[in-house]
């Protein structure tokens, strides 16, 4: 069968939301497995000792974004429908100055959302007090919301991909990136010879 | 360097990174749209702050969305019990492999106070961030990563740049 199944089928709410928790156990199982219940096996990556954190996030991106090319070349998704309904809009700079924030948040903090919930239930008390702040946080943004409204939504450029603004398809596209993640792995293990850091 | 202790007993990082990558896109398949997690804790703290006062929610110009006339509570959501979902997953994975003890992440030589305030701040820094950006590794570097979208391979770059530059300030937190 062609997917998306739940966009090209009309899946009813308690279908989406079975999957949902389906999913999201695999999410979690896969998380704790590859180590990042843990704020050091995360943030040791900004100090060059371990980059596993780049090391499991290209090679998820480069599984999933090559699978779905594979998929839609054989017919079992329907990449148009992704294009067209549920790829993330992009709004440029409120985009980046969320990542400045968040980079920060990031290596101060020691987690990112996802992670913090893997280390709540490995038992980490730094991952509850990041969970709290990051609840805090969202007050914040609601509060000010007022003020920084009308730039949350501003620089929309809509559904639009790196093959697109490079003018190419995004089979080349792919391929380029599959390329600058091996290269990011060479890279990585160079990084850890070096570990500035700890001399 | 010498393998830390911590850093033991998991799977190896590229095949992690596999099984990861195929539950996204298993998800795409069957949802035509990623994984995530800010979401649901935008949603809780709205839950949170409805508790305390539904009129300043309801009127709220971001958190009037969650509570629109008619429609379910904010909880009855995709990414509220995906998240339920991973908090799950997560515990098995941990229990399985004997793995939970209550602890604090930190450098060797940081002290408690210091990685708890930081816990904090960081939280309430990323928090704001995942707002302006709608989503976090998961929902923006994974899911957007994987289809290529501009917006969120801008703000995964963006992110990873920052941490790097941060993290001289910080070194003492995990050295």
């Amino acid at each position: 069968m062609t997917g998306p199944l739940a966009m090209l089928n009309d899946f009813s709410v308690a279908t989406n939301l079975w999957i949902a928790l389906v999913i999201g156990f695999f999410f979690g199982f896969v998380l704790e497995r590859a180590g990042f219940g843990d704020s050091r096996n995360l943030t040791n990556i900004f100090y060059f000792r371990d980059m596993r954190v780049l090391r499991v996030m290209f090679s998820a991106i480069c599984t999933a974004m090559v699978g779905l090319i594979a998929l839609s070349w054989i017919g079992l998704f329907d990449y148009s429908v992704l294009l067209e309904y549920s790829l993330l809009k992009t709004y440029l700079l409120p985009q980046i100055v969320g990542g400045v924030l968040f980079g920060l948040g990031f290596v101060i903090g020691g987690y990112c959302p996802g992670t913090a919930v893997v280390g709540l239930v490995s038992g980490k008390i730094d991952s509850l007090v990041f969970l709290v702040g990051m609840i805090v946080g969202m007050w914040i943004f609601a509060l000010g919301f007022p003020v920084w409204g009308s730039f949350y939504k501003s620089f929309d450029m809509g559904r639009i991909t790196l093959w697109q603004i490079f003018g190419t398809s995004k089979e080349i596209m792919a391929a380029a990136i599959v390329v600058m993640a091996l290269i990011a792995f060479v890279l990585a293990r160079l990084g850890e010879k070096w570990h500035p850091y700890d001399k | 360097m010498k393998e830390p202790e911590y850093a033991k007993g998991f799977w190896n990082p590229y095949l992690a990174g596999v099984a990861l990558g195929l539950v996204l896109l298993v998800t795409f398949y069957l949802m035509g749209t990623g994984l995530g997690a800010s979401g649901a804790f935008a949603r809780t703290a709205a839950v949170v702050a409805h508790g305390v006062n539904p009129q300043f929610v309801e009127t709220n110009g971001y958190f009037k969305e969650f509570y629109r006339p008619g429609a379910p509570h904010p909880f009855v959501d995709w990414i509220v019990v995906q998240v339920v979902g991973v908090f799950a997953g997560g515990l098995v994975a941990v229990i399985t492999a004997r793995r939970f003890r209550i602890s604090i992440g930190k450098g060797p030589t940081a002290g408690a106070w210091l990685r708890l305030s930081l816990a904090f701040i960081g939280g309430i820094i990323g928090g704001i961030g995942t707002r302006f950006a709608m989503g976090c590794t998961s929902g923006q570097a994974l899911t957007g990563g994987a289809t290529m979208a501009v917006g969120s391979w801008a703000f995964m770059m963006v992110v990873f740049a920052t941490a790097f530059i941060a993290a001289y300030f910080v070194r003492r937190e995990w050295s």
